[in-house]
């Protein structure tokens, strides 16, 4: 199950290592990996085991390595990760815009009277009083109204 | 890189972490590879060492001439530990036995 996948996983976590490592050490660790494996260890935790070993290769100084590689290594993870999260960012807004369709599901919004089991149950009489939602109670409702309506087949 | 280990009996293993200090153990019963280090390790102190985990600490070994890799066999690189490796083991056991049998004495002082 996945396993060429995983073995492809754990040949990707050995290509993070410095060359200098991969020239000594990768023939090496590619097989005890494929050892590993056979035994019955999970390619993931021994993926995830080269992987941790392979920062630690890059973010450890050696007595060869300047100082300036690491700093360079750092600030490029460094980057990498304020990219993801800008990324991250800017894609919620656009899929609460994409899913939040007034037009087309009107039955399923907040104030619609045609699905909204958790209120209509509860005897609040929110479910027909609009969309309003002037109040800090009725604002809460209306969120309970958001999950109960996007269960129903719209 | 060498290390200062004086008849004084610095315990140089006492920074170098666990899996260091097991290797050297392991490697004290005979030169050994990665695969049957993972092994030996596992039947001695039922600790699974993740490869990277051990490539990390041989590196380390070597460095401070604890350890030293044998002609490979086939892809497989031996290790043995040296002479440095073997005193540097018995002052950090040593120190162990000493902690352990202070706390061992404190435990029984205080009746826990």
């Amino acid at each position: 199950m996945g396993g060429p996948r995983m073995t492809r996983l754990v040949a990707v976590a050995l290509r993070c290592y410095p060359a200098r490592w991969r020239r000594r050490h990768g023939d090496e660790a590619a097989e005890l990996a494929a050892l590993l494996i056979r035994d019955g260890a999970a390619p993931c935790s021994i993926a995830m085991s080269y992987l941790a070993g392979a920062a630690r290769e890059w973010l450890v100084p050696r007595p060869g390595r300047r100082l300036s590689t690491v700093t360079c290594v750092l600030l490029v993870a460094a980057c990498s990760v304020g990219a993801s999260a800008g990324l991250l960012a800017s894609a919620v807004p656009a899929r609460a815009a994409s899913t939040g369709n007034p037009g087309g599901h009107a039955h399923c919004l907040p104030g619609s009277s045609a699905h909204a089991p958790g209120l209509a149950g509860q005897g609040t009489g929110f479910a027909g009083q609009g969309t309003g939602g002037a109040t800090p109670a009725t604002g809460r409702s209306q969120v309970i109204v958001w999950a109960a309506g996007h269960g129903q087949p719209c | 890189m060498s290390i200062r280990n004086d008849g004084a009996g610095q315990d140089v293993l006492r920074r170098v972490g666990e899996a260091s200090v097991l290797i050297l153990i392991s490697l004290a019963g005979g030169p050994k590879h990665g695969y049957a280090l993972i092994q030996d390790i596992k039947e001695l102190a039922g600790v699974e060492l993740g490869p990277g985990t051990l490539y990390g600490a041989l590196d380390r070994l070597e460095r401070l001439d604890l350890i030293e890799s044998l002609p490979a066999d086939d892809r497989r690189h031996p290790y043995r530990i040296t002479a440095p490796g073997a005193e540097a083991l018995r002052v950090h056991l040593d120190s162990l036995e000493r902690v352990s049998a202070a706390g061992r004495l404190r435990l029984r002082l205080s009746g826990i």
